[in-house]
């Protein structure tokens, strides 16, 4: 019985590995922490080992009073020296590792700003211009990104476990992070400082990339929105208008100049919507617009529920078209 | 010990004999004609002016253009319309059937010795067992301090305005919006801004009680679809839904920015409300033209969620949410600086 509930905790081992986990590091950072891990776990079992056989020797194999000297040396040497040379070799590994995930970098810097619950995404290339996007990070493999992290309202903290962190977004005051990712792929990144009702629904994926296919994905996200090319996008396109979003929401190169939302202008190349918690998909997008108050409870955007299910389609259609 | 219970038994029949009396048998008369015994009236009316001193607003409470000539005459129209036949009109008797009442309502010129914040109070609450009813929207002070604006400038002569016009249906509506329903008052919104469909939904709403108004519920309340149909077709504008093909003139003010940009917690206004807006089918209303007394007063009530409506009505209330006082005073300057369409 008792083994059979050992081998089923492991099965919660299985967590540990994928997209959202510091045991399977995708960056130079997270595999310095992960190093860190190790160590101090392989150190701890190290020290519980040697205490565990302490208390053997002096209650099983030798249970007679210690030479007073000895036991003063046990004290001393084990109270105060052993641990002073432990925590200052521990020291000396760790801090260095700190340095380069606050690196200050040259190239480019993303900044990122908490909201509720959503995140604000805003390139920052070397010549000064800015692309803004939302709820998505992409970053380039092989170079360190600068992450300057701020929030509009209350405390968020980011974090996104395969690639390092993670840093509190205070309003008023900047905070800053950089990665350097070394492993193409999709990460989930979320919330980790409760930030109101919605605070678990406040997720994002992060896209490593090659940095060709970075600075290709970068010279796309910066073009203004493609037109819509179906009759029902156009027709999509006219709901948009006629109910408001753009008061709300920026599609770039359209009459859409609203800030209170995120950037829509690339919003159908996205592999999320909603800040991490649908796929993208057709339904999800009609689902988000439809029932957004329910998805995400206390959140700024109504539910558009009066709309029609054929203008809704048609709206989906528009946004979906959006690449 | 006995004699006293004895006695409080007696006390306590008694009582009851004469509850059973009044109550049940009727013998007590509730005629208005006979009045009240002796000093009942002196006793209510103590009570009556206690109370509302005692919870009345202060003088800080009062708004600032009390004394505002359009305020005023807002006042005095609806006080025409829903309390003049009962406080008659300045240099008018009152009615038999008023001063028959009991207790007999003060003539509108009599109305004198309560400051503006005990005005409010009685208007906006209304006063039990003497026929007074409170102000029938809720949330709605604006209202009632236009009509304590009438009052209180009675004494003084500036609220001698002319009442001209009878009736309901188109007559009632000009007086206070204009024969073209350009309106000319800063506290009266302009109706020839509005498309008929944005009149009739509004005028179904205040029958309904969706949105709240003292003055407009009390003139929309005996109207019939049919005349619905009627006024919004007469007051609205002949130009219809349609796309503004002008963009919105280069923003420079404060007001000017906030309401074509937005902010991170301000929608942009211009994208529903114009200049300058695209939509072929718009679902608010053109808001340039309008008075800033007018837009102010919106605003307000949308901020602090007292604004009812139709479905979209929620999406408003959102947008104005975070508006600060400023805010709403810089919007409201620009959009009644920019002219009509």
């Amino acid at each position: 019985m008792r083994l059979m509930l050992i081998c089923l905790s492991f099965l919660a081992l299985s967590a540990c590995e994928g997209r959202q986990s510091v045991l399977s590091p995708a960056g130079r950072d997270a595999q310095d922490v992960l190093s860190l891990i190790w160590v101090m776990f392989g150190g701890a079992v190290l020290l519980w080992l040697l205490l565990a056989a302490i208390f053997v020797y002096v209650t099983r194999v030798e249970p007679r009073e210690m030479p007073r000297r000895w036991g003063e040396m046990l004290i001393v040497g084990g109270g105060v020296i052993f641990p002073v040379i432990l925590l200052g070799a521990l020291l000396t590994y760790s801090l260095p590792m700190m340095k380069p995930q606050r690196e200050a970098d040259p190239g480019l810097k993303v900044h990122i700003t908490a909201e509720q619950w959503w995140w604000r995404v805003d390139y920052e290339l070397p010549d000064g211009s800015r692309v803004t996007s939302a709820n998505e990070l992409r970053l380039p493999t092989g170079r360190r990104t600068g992450l300057v992290l701020n929030a509009h309202k209350v405390i968020h903290a980011f974090w996104v476990p395969a690639l390092g962190g993670k840093v509190d977004m205070i309003p008023g005051r900047e905070t800053y992070l950089s990665f350097f990712p070394e492993e193409p792929g999709v990460y989930r990144g979320q919330c980790a400082e409760f930030c109101g009702a919605s605070h678990a629904l406040m997720a994002f994926e992060t896209v490593v990339m090659t940095p060709e296919d970075f600075a290709e994905w970068l010279t796309a996200e910066a073009e203004a929105a493609t037109a819509p090319a179906s009759g029902e996008a156009v027709r999509g396109a006219q709901v948009f208008t006629r109910e408001g979003c753009g008061a709300c929401h920026s599609v770039r190169g359209t009459p859409a100049v609203g800030q209170v939302g995120p950037d829509l202008t690339h919003v159908g190349s996205r592999k999320s919507i909603g800040a991490g918690i649908l796929n993208g998909s057709e339904e999800d997008f009609a689902q988000f617009i439809a029932h957004t108050e329910s998805l995400k409870p206390e959140v700024a955007m109504p539910s558009y529920n009066h709309i029609a299910p054929e203008d809704l389609r048609a709206l989906v259609a528009y946004l979906k078209g959006l690449t | 010990m006995k004699r006293v219970i004895q006695t409080l038994a007696a006390v306590a029949a008694t009582g009851a004999v004469v509850a059973v009396s009044v109550v049940a048998i009727g013998l007590y008369n509730v005629s208005a004609r006979e009045g009240h015994m002796w000093g009942v009236t002196w006793l209510m009316h103590t009570t009556f002016k206690q109370s509302v001193k005692l919870r009345a607003p202060g003088p800080d409470e009062v708004p600032d253009d009390l004394g505002s000539p359009d305020r005023v005459k807002l006042g005095a129209l609806h006080f025409k319309n829903a309390c003049a036949f009962c406080h008659a009109l300045p240099g008018q008797p009152q009615g038999a059937a008023a001063q028959a009442m009991e207790p007999t309502p003060p003539h509108v010129s009599s109305i004198t010795g309560w400051t503006p914040g005990e005005m409010f109070w009685i208007v906006n609450e209304g006063v039990k067992m003497t026929g007074m009813p409170h102000w029938p929207a809720k949330d709605r002070d604006d209202e009632v301090w236009s009509v304590v604006a009438y009052l209180n400038a009675l004494p003084d002569g500036a609220g001698q305005v002319a009442l001209a016009g009878e009736g309901r249906g188109r007559a009632s509506c000009a007086q206070c919006h204009g024969e073209g329903g350009e309106s000319g008052n800063s506290h009266i919104p302009r109706l020839d801004l509005l498309t008929p469909g944005q009149i009739a939904e509004a005028l179904r709403q205040y029958r309904s009680g969706q949105r709240q108004s003292g003055i407009m519920q009390e003139a929309a309340m005996a109207l019939s679809d049919n005349e619905i149909a009627t006024l919004a077709q007469t007051f609205g504008s002949s130009k219809g839904p349609r796309r503004q093909s002008e963009p919105a003139p280069e923003a420079t003010t404060p007001g000017a920015l906030l309401a074509q940009r937005g902010t991170g917690d301000v929608p942009a206004c211009t994208v529903c409300h114009g200049p300058g807006r695209q939509a072929d089918a718009p679902i608010a209303p053109l808001l340039t033209g309008q008075s800033r007394d007018y837009l102010t007063g919106q605003l307000r009530l949308w901020r602090n969620g007292n604004r009812g409506g139709g479905e979209r009505a929620r999406l408003m209330r959102k947008a104005a949410q975070d508006l600060s006082d400023a805010d709403m005073s810089a919007l409201a300057d620009y959009f009644a600086g920019l002219p009509a369409e």
